[in-house]
């Protein structure tokens, strides 16, 4: 498990980059899907996921379905226009961050 | 193994007993619970259905549900200011503007009358008065709704026995000052007056806003902000 702190800021990309590629999902599918997608790398915590989901949808980015699974209620999250406009704006930062870090980090010396 | 109804009723009375009030925000956690149970049942099955929800839980940090709990309120708390200026909006288009205009200068000129701060004491304690009875009110249908184990969605308490209290606590808070430090009204410039007119005139529409017009189409809001709503009222 690699240092959970540094990938913290990047929780809201992660669930947004999520959802533009799967129309809608559930928190515990979204948990699930990280958990796969980096190998346990990455482990999404409920505390820090839900409180995550609601900030964005407070912000008009997500919008919210409700569907009856089995014998329980299930809430599903996709991404508004909104949101799917935010998620482009939020990966090229990211992308940007991931470039000033890699300079940071790895820096490649140049004649230039 | 999948869990049983008797297991969902039993998350729903846990999340209960660990501080999440609202429908809404315990059939989220519910969904999850279970998933997660199911989850850890796939992996150890021999684990009882309380060790394995116990274990769960563990995994929401020490604070348990509250972190959950306090986000949702603050998202809820964004979506009621929001409604209230939707329909504060009405008040300053026309016809409504009128009315409004009205009331200003109404508070406008009885301001500059002689004695006119008790006026204004008058009228904001007796705001503060009708508000109260309101509040009393509502809570006290509240209370039997949780007396029946009705269950009650946070923005539907939010709309009818908290209200946020915006009005409540500008209103007391100006009463406070103003008889505290025995405000003199004849002193004030003419700016000023214009300016406690401006806000007297808002609070009016707050408060009108807020105990009247919201409470009665409470149900179309929550249809409209929760897509369970009806499917859940109808169970």
């Amino acid at each position: 498990m690699g240092n959970q702190k540094l990938y913290k800021g990047s929780l809201q990309t992660i669930i947004l980059k999520l959802l533009a590629q799967n129309d809608k999902m559930y928190g515990y599918e979204i948990t699930q899907h990280v958990k796969e997608l980096t190998k346990g790398e990455l482990k999404i915590t409920e505390g820090a996921l839900y409180p995550a989901l609601h900030k964005l949808e407070a912000e008009g980015l997500l919008d919210v379905e409700v569907a009856k699974v089995g014998n329980r209620l299930r809430k599903y999250y996709k991404l508004t226009e909104n949101g799917t406009k935010e998620t482009a704006n939020k990966l090229a930062e990211m992308q940007e961050f991931l470039k000033t870090m890699q300079h940071l980090v790895n820096p490649k010396f140049s004649l230039e | 193994m999948k869990l049983t109804e008797q297991n969902i009723q039993n998350l729903y009375k846990f999340t209960r007993q660990h501080y999440v009030y609202h429908y809404d925000v315990q059939t989220e956690l519910v969904d999850h619970l279970a998933n997660d149970i199911e989850q850890i049942w796939e992996e150890n099955p021999t684990l009882s259905f309380e060790k394995a929800r116990d274990t769960s839980f563990k995994k929401f940090g020490v604070f348990g549900f509250m972190d959950v709990v306090e986000a949702k309120q603050k998202q809820m708390s964004k979506k009621y200011w929001k409604i209230i200026l939707r329909f504060a909006k009405e008040w300053f288009t026309f016809p409504k503007v009128v009315t409004t205009i009205t009331i200003f200068l109404l508070f406008f000129l009885v301001l500059q009358i002689p004695y006119s701060e008790y006026i204004f004491l008058t009228t904001i304690l007796s705001l503060i008065t009708v508000e109260m009875v309101i509040l009393f009110k509502s809570r006290k249908e509240y209370k039997i709704k949780e007396k029946k184990k009705e269950k009650i969605f946070l923005l539907e308490e939010m709309l009818g026995a908290t209200k946020n209290s915006y009005t409540g606590f500008t209103m007391v808070n100006l009463f406070n000052f103003v008889n505290l430090t025995r405000f003199d009204f004849s002193n004030l410039t003419i700016y000023w007056i214009f300016f406690l007119s401006i806000t007297l005139t808002l609070l009016c529409i707050l408060f009108y806003i807020t105990n009247y017009v919201i409470p009665q189409k409470a149900e179309e809001l929550l249809e409209e902000t929760y897509p369970e709503y009806k499917i859940v009222k109808n169970m």
